[in-house]
Protein backbone atom coordinates (compact mmCIF):
# COMPACT_ATOMS: atom_id res chain seq x y z
CA UNK A 1 0.00 0.00 0.00
CA UNK A 2 1.15 3.35 -0.51
CA UNK A 3 1.24 5.98 2.09
CA UNK A 4 1.27 9.84 2.03
CA UNK A 5 4.23 11.05 3.91
CA UNK A 6 3.31 14.68 3.32
CA UNK A 7 2.05 16.99 1.06
CA UNK A 8 1.62 21.02 0.35
CA UNK A 9 0.72 23.45 -1.98
CA UNK A 10 3.07 24.14 -4.79
CA UNK A 11 3.23 25.71 -8.24
CA UNK A 12 5.63 24.38 -11.18
CA UNK A 13 8.12 26.98 -12.75
CA UNK A 14 10.02 26.23 -15.84
CA UNK A 15 13.50 27.30 -17.15
CA UNK A 16 12.66 29.26 -20.76
CA UNK A 17 14.65 27.98 -23.65
CA UNK A 18 17.78 29.31 -24.52
CA UNK A 19 17.00 32.09 -21.12
CA UNK A 20 18.07 31.59 -17.17
CA UNK A 21 14.88 32.89 -16.22
CA UNK A 22 12.62 30.65 -14.60
CA UNK A 23 8.76 31.22 -15.68
CA UNK A 24 6.07 29.74 -12.71
CA UNK A 25 2.96 28.45 -14.11
CA UNK A 26 -0.09 29.62 -12.41
CA UNK A 27 -2.02 26.20 -11.86
CA UNK A 28 -2.84 24.90 -8.11
CA UNK A 29 -0.95 22.18 -7.25
CA UNK A 30 0.37 20.29 -4.35
CA UNK A 31 3.86 18.14 -4.01
CA UNK A 32 3.63 15.29 -2.20
CA UNK A 33 6.27 12.47 -1.02
CA UNK A 34 4.91 9.05 -1.16
CA UNK A 35 6.32 5.43 0.19
CA UNK A 36 5.05 3.79 -3.05
CA UNK A 37 3.97 0.08 -3.01
CA UNK A 38 6.99 -0.40 -4.93
CA UNK A 39 8.24 0.45 -1.64
CA UNK A 40 10.40 3.41 -3.10
CA UNK A 41 9.98 7.39 -2.43
CA UNK A 42 7.95 8.87 -4.53
CA UNK A 43 8.10 12.81 -5.52
CA UNK A 44 4.88 13.65 -7.51
CA UNK A 45 3.11 16.94 -8.78
CA UNK A 46 -0.41 17.36 -8.81
CA UNK A 47 -2.81 19.54 -10.26
CA UNK A 48 -5.67 20.44 -8.12
CA UNK A 49 -7.56 21.80 -9.86
CA UNK A 50 -7.71 18.62 -12.29
CA UNK A 51 -6.87 16.15 -9.61
CA UNK A 52 -4.28 14.72 -12.40
CA UNK A 53 -0.34 13.52 -10.92
CA UNK A 54 1.00 15.48 -13.54
CA UNK A 55 4.91 14.42 -12.30
CA UNK A 56 6.10 11.62 -10.63
CA UNK A 57 9.59 10.78 -9.86
CA UNK A 58 11.50 7.69 -7.92
CA UNK A 59 13.94 9.43 -5.86
CA UNK A 60 16.76 7.17 -4.20
CA UNK A 61 17.96 7.86 -1.29
CA UNK A 62 20.97 10.55 -0.82
CA UNK A 63 20.14 11.41 -4.72
CA UNK A 64 18.05 14.25 -4.37
CA UNK A 65 18.05 17.49 -2.67
CA UNK A 66 15.19 20.31 -2.35
CA UNK A 67 16.73 23.75 -1.98
CA UNK A 68 15.66 27.10 -1.90
CA UNK A 69 16.94 29.43 -5.03
CA UNK A 70 18.17 32.32 -3.49
CA UNK A 71 18.29 34.63 -6.53
CA UNK A 72 14.52 34.46 -6.87
CA UNK A 73 13.48 37.39 -4.35
CA UNK A 74 10.28 38.13 -3.28
CA UNK A 75 9.68 34.64 -4.74
CA UNK A 76 9.40 31.14 -2.63
CA UNK A 77 11.07 29.32 -5.40
CA UNK A 78 12.49 26.44 -4.87
CA UNK A 79 14.81 23.62 -7.18
CA UNK A 80 14.74 19.85 -6.94
CA UNK A 81 17.87 18.63 -8.38
CA UNK A 82 19.82 15.85 -8.85
CA UNK A 83 23.21 14.23 -7.82
CA UNK A 84 22.85 11.70 -10.21
CA UNK A 85 21.90 13.68 -13.15
CA UNK A 86 21.21 17.26 -14.54
CA UNK A 87 17.41 17.37 -13.84
CA UNK A 88 16.11 20.49 -12.17
CA UNK A 89 12.67 20.85 -11.04
CA UNK A 90 11.36 24.00 -10.20
CA UNK A 91 8.36 24.86 -7.58
CA UNK A 92 6.91 27.67 -5.77
CA UNK A 93 5.00 27.81 -2.65
CA UNK A 94 1.81 28.05 -2.63
CA UNK A 95 0.10 28.23 0.42
CA UNK A 96 -0.58 32.18 1.50
CA UNK A 97 1.36 32.09 4.57
CA UNK A 98 5.36 31.36 4.26
CA UNK A 99 4.79 30.21 8.24
CA UNK A 100 5.43 26.80 7.35
CA UNK A 101 7.77 26.86 4.64
CA UNK A 102 11.20 25.84 6.29
CA UNK A 103 9.20 23.09 8.01
CA UNK A 104 7.99 21.60 4.84
CA UNK A 105 11.05 22.24 3.48
CA UNK A 106 13.21 20.44 5.86
CA UNK A 107 11.10 17.25 6.18
CA UNK A 108 11.13 16.62 2.39
CA UNK A 109 15.18 17.28 2.45
CA UNK A 110 14.97 14.50 5.57
CA UNK A 111 12.83 11.98 3.97
CA UNK A 112 15.25 12.71 0.49
CA UNK A 113 17.76 11.62 2.47
CA UNK A 114 16.64 9.07 4.32
CA UNK A 115 12.57 7.25 3.29
CA UNK A 116 12.62 6.32 7.24
CA UNK A 117 13.30 9.90 8.27
CA UNK A 118 11.03 10.70 11.61
CA UNK A 119 8.83 14.06 10.16
CA UNK A 120 9.39 16.76 12.78
CA UNK A 121 6.49 19.13 12.81
CA UNK A 122 5.81 22.04 14.93
CA UNK A 123 9.31 22.78 15.58
CA UNK A 124 10.44 26.58 16.05
CA UNK A 125 12.27 26.69 12.46
CA UNK A 126 10.32 29.39 11.49
CA UNK A 127 12.02 32.96 11.21
CA UNK A 128 10.23 36.20 10.52
CA UNK A 129 9.82 36.13 6.84
CA UNK A 130 11.52 39.38 5.57
CA UNK A 131 9.24 39.99 2.36
CA UNK A 132 5.61 41.24 3.53
CA UNK A 133 4.31 41.48 -0.13
CA UNK A 134 4.97 37.71 -0.44
CA UNK A 135 1.68 37.00 1.30
CA UNK A 136 -0.25 38.96 -0.07
CA UNK A 137 0.33 37.87 -3.73
CA UNK A 138 1.37 34.30 -3.34
CA UNK A 139 -1.64 33.15 -4.55
CA UNK A 140 -0.70 34.87 -7.81
CA UNK A 141 2.51 33.00 -9.81
CA UNK A 142 5.24 35.37 -8.98
CA UNK A 143 7.33 36.91 -11.77
CA UNK A 144 10.72 37.40 -11.47
CA UNK A 145 13.78 38.63 -13.13
CA UNK A 146 17.53 37.99 -12.14
CA UNK A 147 19.78 40.91 -12.03
CA UNK A 148 23.29 39.92 -14.17
CA UNK A 149 25.12 38.88 -11.00
CA UNK A 150 21.98 36.62 -9.54
CA UNK A 151 22.02 35.02 -13.02
CA UNK A 152 25.37 34.24 -12.82
CA UNK A 153 24.90 32.78 -9.84
CA UNK A 154 21.62 30.91 -11.16
CA UNK A 155 23.36 29.69 -13.58
CA UNK A 156 26.41 28.03 -11.36
CA UNK A 157 23.21 26.80 -9.49
CA UNK A 158 21.87 25.01 -12.63
CA UNK A 159 25.01 23.93 -13.94
CA UNK A 160 26.49 22.49 -10.58
CA UNK A 161 25.90 19.15 -11.36
CA UNK A 162 27.34 20.08 -14.96
CA UNK A 163 25.47 16.77 -16.58
CA UNK A 164 27.65 14.52 -14.50
CA UNK A 165 27.17 13.20 -11.47
CA UNK A 166 28.43 14.56 -7.93
CA UNK A 167 32.19 14.11 -6.35
CA UNK A 168 31.45 13.53 -2.79
CA UNK A 169 34.19 14.24 0.02
CA UNK A 170 33.94 11.06 1.42
CA UNK A 171 34.75 9.78 -2.17
CA UNK A 172 37.58 11.66 -2.12
CA UNK A 173 39.28 11.57 1.05
CA UNK A 174 40.29 8.04 0.89
CA UNK A 175 43.51 6.20 1.40
CA UNK A 176 43.74 5.74 -2.57
CA UNK A 177 43.67 9.18 -3.10
CA UNK A 178 45.62 10.33 -0.28
CA UNK A 179 48.74 7.82 0.24
CA UNK A 180 50.33 8.84 -2.81
CA UNK A 181 49.34 12.12 -2.47
CA UNK A 182 51.88 12.17 1.33
CA UNK A 183 54.26 9.79 -1.03
CA UNK A 184 54.94 12.58 -3.41
CA UNK A 185 54.60 15.45 -1.90
CA UNK A 186 55.50 15.13 1.50
CA UNK A 187 55.80 18.65 2.34
CA UNK A 188 52.31 18.76 2.55
CA UNK A 189 51.96 16.64 5.41
CA UNK A 190 53.28 19.47 8.08
CA UNK A 191 50.23 21.51 7.11
CA UNK A 192 47.95 18.96 8.03
CA UNK A 193 49.19 18.68 11.50
CA UNK A 194 47.72 21.82 12.58
CA UNK A 195 44.40 20.40 12.10
CA UNK A 196 44.96 17.01 14.20
CA UNK A 197 43.54 17.30 17.62
CA UNK A 198 45.32 19.36 20.12
CA UNK A 199 45.17 16.39 22.84
CA UNK A 200 46.05 13.59 20.90
CA UNK A 201 47.92 11.27 23.05
CA UNK A 202 50.59 10.65 20.05
CA UNK A 203 52.92 12.81 18.47
CA UNK A 204 51.47 13.49 14.71
CA UNK A 205 53.28 11.55 11.97
CA UNK A 206 51.86 10.26 8.28
CA UNK A 207 51.00 6.96 10.36
CA UNK A 208 48.95 8.70 12.65
CA UNK A 209 47.25 10.42 10.24
CA UNK A 210 46.67 7.56 8.05
CA UNK A 211 44.74 6.53 11.53
CA UNK A 212 43.08 9.21 11.62
CA UNK A 213 41.66 9.28 8.26
CA UNK A 214 40.46 5.71 8.60
CA UNK A 215 39.09 6.29 11.56
CA UNK A 216 35.25 5.86 12.20
CA UNK A 217 35.59 9.34 14.05
CA UNK A 218 36.67 10.86 11.19
CA UNK A 219 34.76 8.80 8.28
CA UNK A 220 31.54 9.68 10.50
CA UNK A 221 32.59 13.54 10.38
CA UNK A 222 32.98 13.25 6.50
CA UNK A 223 29.69 11.71 5.97
CA UNK A 224 27.86 14.61 8.16
CA UNK A 225 29.69 17.26 6.13
CA UNK A 226 29.36 15.94 3.11
CA UNK A 227 25.04 15.64 3.57
CA UNK A 228 25.29 19.67 4.92
CA UNK A 229 27.32 20.84 2.30
CA UNK A 230 24.37 19.05 -0.38
CA UNK A 231 21.71 21.18 1.11
CA UNK A 232 23.49 24.09 -0.36
CA UNK A 233 23.27 25.65 3.15
CA UNK A 234 26.89 26.22 4.46
CA UNK A 235 27.42 29.54 3.11
CA UNK A 236 28.12 30.70 6.95
CA UNK A 237 30.53 27.78 7.79
CA UNK A 238 32.81 27.99 4.69
CA UNK A 239 33.43 31.62 5.28
CA UNK A 240 35.35 30.91 8.19
CA UNK A 241 37.46 28.64 6.11
CA UNK A 242 38.49 31.88 4.20
CA UNK A 243 35.93 30.91 0.88
CA UNK A 244 33.16 32.72 -0.56
CA UNK A 245 30.10 32.34 0.72
CA UNK A 246 29.19 31.33 -2.72
CA UNK A 247 31.50 27.65 -1.64
CA UNK A 248 28.57 26.71 0.84
CA UNK A 249 25.59 26.18 -2.08
CA UNK A 250 27.19 22.94 -2.96
CA UNK A 251 29.57 20.23 -3.42
CA UNK A 252 30.93 20.98 -6.61
CA UNK A 253 30.69 25.15 -5.44
CA UNK A 254 32.50 23.86 -2.59
CA UNK A 255 35.43 22.08 -4.43
CA UNK A 256 35.35 24.38 -7.35
CA UNK A 257 36.81 27.04 -4.72
CA UNK A 258 38.89 25.07 -2.95
CA UNK A 259 40.92 24.47 -6.21
CA UNK A 260 41.19 28.33 -5.92
CA UNK A 261 42.32 28.68 -2.99
CA UNK A 262 45.20 26.25 -3.16
CA UNK A 263 46.19 27.91 -6.44
CA UNK A 264 46.07 31.02 -4.79
CA UNK A 265 48.50 29.77 -2.58
CA UNK A 266 45.88 29.96 0.49
CA UNK A 267 46.04 28.38 3.67
CA UNK A 268 43.49 29.73 5.54
CA UNK A 269 43.19 31.64 9.00
CA UNK A 270 40.71 28.67 9.99
CA UNK A 271 38.45 30.50 12.61
CA UNK A 272 36.44 27.83 15.66
CA UNK B 1 11.16 3.88 25.16
CA UNK B 2 9.54 7.16 25.04
CA UNK B 3 8.83 8.29 21.15
CA UNK B 4 9.59 11.91 22.23
CA UNK B 5 12.82 13.41 21.74
CA UNK B 6 13.36 14.91 24.91
CA UNK B 7 16.59 15.17 25.54
CA UNK B 8 17.02 18.30 27.52
CA UNK B 9 20.36 18.83 26.54
CA UNK B 10 22.12 15.37 26.77
CA UNK B 11 23.58 14.03 23.89
CA UNK B 12 23.93 10.68 22.69
CA UNK B 13 27.11 8.68 23.63
CA UNK B 14 28.48 5.59 22.13
CA UNK B 15 28.67 2.44 24.51
CA UNK B 16 32.33 2.28 24.09
CA UNK B 17 34.44 1.41 27.12
CA UNK B 18 36.95 4.16 26.45
CA UNK B 19 34.10 6.75 26.63
CA UNK B 20 33.03 5.14 29.76
CA UNK B 21 36.54 5.26 31.41
CA UNK B 22 36.93 8.66 30.11
CA UNK B 23 33.90 9.43 32.05
CA UNK B 24 35.23 7.70 35.40
CA UNK B 25 38.17 9.97 35.18
CA UNK B 26 36.21 13.03 34.58
CA UNK B 27 34.30 11.98 38.22
CA UNK B 28 37.85 11.39 40.24
CA UNK B 29 36.76 7.58 39.89
CA UNK B 30 40.09 5.88 39.59
CA UNK B 31 38.00 2.64 38.07
CA UNK B 32 37.48 1.49 34.10
CA UNK B 33 35.37 -0.10 32.16
CA UNK B 34 36.24 -3.22 29.99
CA UNK B 35 34.60 -5.37 27.28
CA UNK B 36 33.46 -8.59 28.91
CA UNK B 37 33.58 -11.42 25.86
CA UNK B 38 32.71 -14.10 28.61
CA UNK B 39 31.23 -14.89 32.16
CA UNK B 40 33.68 -17.44 32.77
CA UNK B 41 34.98 -17.59 36.42
CA UNK B 42 38.50 -17.49 35.12
CA UNK B 43 37.98 -14.47 33.01
CA UNK B 44 36.07 -12.88 35.24
CA UNK B 45 38.48 -13.51 38.02
CA UNK B 46 41.20 -12.47 35.82
CA UNK B 47 39.74 -8.32 36.23
CA UNK B 48 39.22 -8.57 40.03
CA UNK B 49 38.76 -5.92 42.09
CA UNK B 50 35.76 -6.29 39.54
CA UNK B 51 32.65 -4.10 41.14
CA UNK B 52 29.60 -4.53 39.06
CA UNK B 53 28.61 -5.98 36.04
CA UNK B 54 27.22 -3.80 33.34
CA UNK B 55 24.58 -5.42 30.77
CA UNK B 56 23.52 -3.31 27.56
CA UNK B 57 21.61 -4.45 24.99
CA UNK B 58 19.02 -3.09 22.67
CA UNK B 59 16.18 -5.05 21.92
CA UNK B 60 14.57 -5.94 18.95
CA UNK B 61 10.88 -5.65 19.22
CA UNK B 62 8.43 -8.28 17.95
CA UNK B 63 9.97 -10.75 19.89
CA UNK B 64 8.57 -12.59 23.20
CA UNK B 65 8.70 -10.34 26.14
CA UNK B 66 11.94 -9.43 27.82
CA UNK B 67 13.00 -9.35 31.25
CA UNK B 68 10.94 -12.15 32.97
CA UNK B 69 13.44 -11.03 36.07
CA UNK B 70 13.74 -14.17 38.84
CA UNK B 71 14.27 -11.55 41.47
CA UNK B 72 12.12 -9.55 43.81
CA UNK B 73 11.15 -5.90 44.00
CA UNK B 74 12.76 -4.43 46.68
CA UNK B 75 11.00 -1.10 48.00
CA UNK B 76 12.61 -0.42 51.39
CA UNK B 77 16.17 -0.36 49.38
CA UNK B 78 17.82 1.59 51.20
CA UNK B 79 20.95 2.26 48.69
CA UNK B 80 21.66 4.74 46.01
CA UNK B 81 18.84 4.11 43.12
CA UNK B 82 17.90 6.86 40.53
CA UNK B 83 15.14 6.35 37.52
CA UNK B 84 16.42 7.19 33.97
CA UNK B 85 14.29 10.05 32.98
CA UNK B 86 16.32 11.45 30.37
CA UNK B 87 16.83 8.41 27.50
CA UNK B 88 20.11 10.19 26.18
CA UNK B 89 21.75 10.32 29.85
CA UNK B 90 21.05 6.19 29.93
CA UNK B 91 24.74 5.52 30.10
CA UNK B 92 25.73 7.76 32.63
CA UNK B 93 23.07 7.09 34.61
CA UNK B 94 24.46 3.26 35.03
CA UNK B 95 27.19 4.52 36.14
CA UNK B 96 26.37 6.73 38.78
CA UNK B 97 23.86 3.86 40.03
CA UNK B 98 26.81 1.37 40.12
CA UNK B 99 29.19 4.05 42.00
CA UNK B 100 26.49 5.02 44.55
CA UNK B 101 26.42 1.49 46.04
CA UNK B 102 30.14 1.06 46.45
CA UNK B 103 31.80 1.78 49.96
CA UNK B 104 34.37 3.48 50.40
CA UNK B 105 34.57 4.91 47.04
CA UNK B 106 37.19 7.55 46.01
CA UNK B 107 35.28 10.39 44.23
CA UNK B 108 36.11 13.50 42.99
CA UNK B 109 34.11 16.39 44.83
CA UNK B 110 31.20 17.14 42.48
CA UNK B 111 30.52 13.13 42.72
CA UNK B 112 30.78 13.01 46.25
CA UNK B 113 28.52 16.26 46.82
CA UNK B 114 25.89 15.17 44.54
CA UNK B 115 25.74 11.52 46.11
CA UNK B 116 25.17 13.06 49.65
CA UNK B 117 22.55 15.98 48.50
CA UNK B 118 20.44 13.45 46.69
CA UNK B 119 20.09 10.96 49.72
CA UNK B 120 16.91 10.11 51.11
CA UNK B 121 15.52 10.84 47.96
CA UNK B 122 13.26 8.55 46.15
CA UNK B 123 14.32 7.36 43.08
CA UNK B 124 12.57 9.89 40.24
CA UNK B 125 13.22 13.29 41.92
CA UNK B 126 17.29 11.71 42.34
CA UNK B 127 16.94 11.06 38.63
CA UNK B 128 15.73 14.48 37.76
CA UNK B 129 18.52 16.21 40.82
CA UNK B 130 21.43 14.23 38.57
CA UNK B 131 20.05 14.94 34.93
CA UNK B 132 19.82 18.68 35.94
CA UNK B 133 23.55 18.56 37.02
CA UNK B 134 25.19 20.91 34.59
CA UNK B 135 28.88 20.10 35.32
CA UNK B 136 27.62 15.99 34.88
CA UNK B 137 25.66 16.51 31.73
CA UNK B 138 28.66 18.54 30.53
CA UNK B 139 31.07 15.48 31.39
CA UNK B 140 28.96 13.55 29.33
CA UNK B 141 28.71 15.64 26.05
CA UNK B 142 31.91 16.02 26.43
CA UNK B 143 32.57 12.57 23.84
CA UNK B 144 30.25 13.03 22.06
CA UNK B 145 30.80 14.69 18.91
CA UNK B 146 30.76 18.55 18.52
CA UNK B 147 28.19 19.64 16.69
CA UNK B 148 30.87 20.71 14.12
CA UNK B 149 28.48 21.77 10.96
CA UNK B 150 26.03 22.95 12.93
CA UNK B 151 23.54 20.67 11.44
CA UNK B 152 20.51 22.48 13.49
CA UNK B 153 18.07 24.02 11.38
CA UNK B 154 19.45 22.39 8.45
CA UNK B 155 16.64 19.60 8.18
CA UNK B 156 19.12 17.14 8.10
CA UNK B 157 17.80 14.03 8.65
CA UNK B 158 18.95 12.89 12.38
CA UNK B 159 20.51 9.43 12.23
CA UNK B 160 18.19 6.94 13.98
CA UNK B 161 21.10 6.53 17.28
CA UNK B 162 20.89 2.79 18.54
CA UNK B 163 19.54 2.95 21.84
CA UNK B 164 20.62 0.84 23.83
CA UNK B 165 19.41 -0.13 27.34
CA UNK B 166 21.83 -0.18 30.47
CA UNK B 167 21.11 -2.69 33.64
CA UNK B 168 23.68 -2.89 36.79
CA UNK B 169 24.24 -5.91 38.75
CA UNK B 170 26.32 -5.80 41.89
CA UNK B 171 26.63 -6.67 45.29
CA UNK B 172 24.50 -4.42 48.29
CA UNK B 173 24.57 -5.81 51.60
CA UNK B 174 24.78 -9.06 51.10
CA UNK B 175 23.02 -9.60 47.59
CA UNK B 176 23.19 -9.57 44.47
CA UNK B 177 20.81 -6.18 43.04
CA UNK B 178 20.07 -5.43 39.54
CA UNK B 179 19.76 -2.21 38.83
CA UNK B 180 17.48 -0.60 36.09
CA UNK B 181 16.41 3.28 35.76
CA UNK B 182 13.60 2.25 33.97
CA UNK B 183 12.36 -0.32 36.39
CA UNK B 184 10.27 0.90 39.81
CA UNK B 185 12.29 -0.35 42.27
CA UNK B 186 15.84 -2.43 42.42
CA UNK B 187 14.97 -5.59 41.77
CA UNK B 188 16.96 -8.17 44.50
CA UNK B 189 18.46 -11.44 43.33
CA UNK B 190 19.17 -13.18 46.42
CA UNK B 191 22.36 -13.78 48.46
CA UNK B 192 25.13 -14.83 47.69
CA UNK B 193 28.17 -17.34 49.18
CA UNK B 194 30.66 -15.62 50.41
CA UNK B 195 33.81 -17.72 48.93
CA UNK B 196 35.00 -18.83 45.69
CA UNK B 197 33.39 -16.23 42.95
CA UNK B 198 31.09 -14.87 45.76
CA UNK B 199 28.82 -12.86 44.19
CA UNK B 200 29.78 -13.67 40.47
CA UNK B 201 28.26 -16.71 40.24
CA UNK B 202 24.66 -15.64 41.07
CA UNK B 203 25.39 -12.50 38.65
CA UNK B 204 26.34 -14.95 36.06
CA UNK B 205 23.38 -16.90 36.55
CA UNK B 206 21.19 -14.14 36.51
CA UNK B 207 22.32 -12.68 33.45
CA UNK B 208 22.66 -16.01 31.54
CA UNK B 209 18.80 -17.00 32.36
CA UNK B 210 17.85 -13.35 30.80
CA UNK B 211 19.77 -13.70 27.58
CA UNK B 212 18.50 -16.96 27.55
CA UNK B 213 14.56 -15.88 27.48
CA UNK B 214 14.99 -13.99 24.10
CA UNK B 215 14.70 -15.82 21.02
CA UNK B 216 17.99 -16.48 19.14
CA UNK B 217 18.99 -13.47 17.49
CA UNK B 218 16.32 -11.32 18.87
CA UNK B 219 18.82 -9.51 21.14
CA UNK B 220 21.86 -7.46 20.46
CA UNK B 221 24.04 -7.23 23.85
CA UNK B 222 27.41 -6.31 25.38
CA UNK B 223 28.72 -7.02 28.73
CA UNK B 224 30.78 -4.74 30.69
CA UNK B 225 32.53 -4.84 34.12
CA UNK B 226 33.44 -1.82 36.33
CA UNK B 227 36.88 -2.59 37.75
CA UNK B 228 39.92 -0.82 39.42
CA UNK B 229 42.06 0.40 37.21
CA UNK B 230 44.81 -2.30 37.23
CA UNK B 231 48.01 0.09 36.33
CA UNK B 232 48.94 1.47 39.52
CA UNK B 233 48.73 -2.07 41.22
CA UNK B 234 50.46 -3.48 38.66
CA UNK B 235 53.16 -0.90 38.50
CA UNK B 236 53.48 -1.77 42.51
CA UNK B 237 53.87 -5.56 41.98
CA UNK B 238 56.55 -4.56 39.28
CA UNK B 239 58.63 -2.88 41.86
CA UNK B 240 57.99 -6.20 43.86
CA UNK B 241 59.12 -8.70 41.82
CA UNK B 242 61.77 -6.48 40.44
CA UNK B 243 63.32 -6.25 44.18
CA UNK B 244 62.99 -9.79 44.38
CA UNK B 245 64.67 -10.39 41.10
CA UNK B 246 62.35 -13.04 39.67
CA UNK B 247 63.28 -12.02 35.60
CA UNK B 248 60.37 -14.82 34.71
CA UNK B 249 57.21 -12.83 36.91
CA UNK B 250 59.18 -9.43 36.02
CA UNK B 251 58.60 -10.01 32.44
CA UNK B 252 55.00 -10.87 32.79
CA UNK B 253 53.80 -8.45 35.02
CA UNK B 254 55.69 -6.12 32.39
CA UNK B 255 54.08 -7.85 29.42
CA UNK B 256 50.72 -7.03 31.53
CA UNK B 257 51.41 -3.21 32.12
CA UNK B 258 52.48 -2.98 28.06
CA UNK B 259 49.00 -4.61 27.11
CA UNK B 260 47.03 -2.66 29.42
CA UNK B 261 48.77 0.60 28.43
CA UNK B 262 48.34 0.02 24.91
CA UNK B 263 44.87 -0.48 25.50
CA UNK B 264 43.92 2.81 27.28
CA UNK B 265 46.17 4.88 25.00
CA UNK B 266 44.08 3.55 21.78
CA UNK B 267 41.07 4.52 24.32
CA UNK B 268 42.92 8.49 24.81
CA UNK B 269 43.41 7.93 20.93
CA UNK B 270 39.65 7.37 20.49
CA UNK B 271 38.09 10.01 22.72
CA UNK B 272 40.30 12.53 21.29
CA UNK B 273 39.23 12.18 17.80
CA UNK B 274 35.13 12.30 19.33
CA UNK B 275 35.91 15.14 20.84
CA UNK B 276 37.35 16.66 17.92
CA UNK B 277 35.65 19.11 15.32
CA UNK B 278 37.05 17.60 11.84
CA UNK B 279 35.76 20.20 9.10
CA UNK B 280 39.19 22.46 9.52
CA UNK B 281 41.14 18.78 8.75
CA UNK B 282 38.59 18.12 5.59
CA UNK B 283 39.55 21.14 4.39
CA UNK B 284 43.17 20.80 5.24
CA UNK B 285 42.91 17.72 3.52
CA UNK B 286 41.34 18.92 0.16
CA UNK B 287 43.73 21.85 -0.35
CA UNK B 288 46.74 19.57 -0.21
CA UNK B 289 44.90 17.37 -2.65
CA UNK B 290 44.62 20.36 -4.69
CA UNK B 291 48.68 21.87 -4.25
CA UNK B 292 49.04 18.64 -5.35
CA UNK B 293 47.55 18.82 -8.24
CA UNK B 294 45.38 15.29 -7.46
CA UNK B 295 41.96 17.11 -6.84
CA UNK B 296 40.38 16.97 -10.06
CA UNK B 297 41.40 13.58 -10.86
CA UNK B 298 40.12 12.67 -7.13
CA UNK B 299 36.81 14.31 -8.09
CA UNK B 300 36.75 12.40 -11.61
CA UNK B 301 37.19 8.97 -9.92
CA UNK B 302 35.14 10.08 -7.20
CA UNK B 303 32.21 10.55 -9.75
CA UNK B 304 32.81 7.15 -11.32
CA UNK B 305 32.15 5.47 -8.26
CA UNK B 306 29.18 8.07 -7.13
CA UNK B 307 27.49 6.66 -10.69
CA UNK B 308 28.47 3.35 -10.23
CA UNK B 309 26.44 3.39 -6.63
CA UNK B 310 23.66 4.93 -7.97
CA UNK B 311 23.35 2.69 -11.14
CA UNK B 312 23.47 -0.41 -8.76
CA UNK B 313 20.69 1.33 -6.10
CA UNK B 314 18.53 1.75 -9.63
CA UNK B 315 19.05 -1.74 -11.02
CA UNK B 316 17.62 -3.05 -7.36
CA UNK B 317 21.03 -4.82 -6.15
CA UNK B 318 22.00 -5.02 -2.69
CA UNK B 319 24.67 -2.46 -1.55
CA UNK B 320 26.61 -2.60 1.03
CA UNK B 321 26.51 0.30 3.34
CA UNK B 322 29.95 1.94 3.35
Amino acid sequence: MSETLLAFKAGRAFRRPGTNFIDPRPEKGAITLTNGEDGLLHFTWKDRTSGNVEEDLILFPSDASFVKVSEATGGRVYVLKFSSSDQRHFFWMQDASSARDDEFVDNVNGLLDDPEYTLQWGTTSTQPQASTSAQASSSAPPAFQATPEQLAQLEALLQSAGGQTQASPPDILTPTNLTPLFASHPELIPTLFPHLPPDLPVPPSTEVLGQIINSPQFRSALASFDQALRTGLLGGLVRGLGLPEEAGTGIGPFLNAIQEQAERGGDSMETD
Amino acid sequence: MSAEDDSSGWQLTESDPGVFSELLKTLGVPMIVDDLYSLDPDTLASLQPLHALIFLFKWIPSSADSSTSTGQYDPDFPGFFAHQVVNNACATLAVLNALGNISSLQTGPQLAELNSFTTGMDPQTRGMVITSADWLREAHNALSPPNAVSLDGLGLPRKSEDAYHFVVYLPIMGAVYELDGLKQYPVRHGPYEDHGEGWLKTAREVIENRIATYPVGALEFSLLALRDDPLPSLLTRLQEVQASGNSAATAEILSQISNEKSKQQRWAFENSLRKHNHVGLIHALLIALAKGGKLSSAQEQAKTIMRARVEKKASGEDMDED
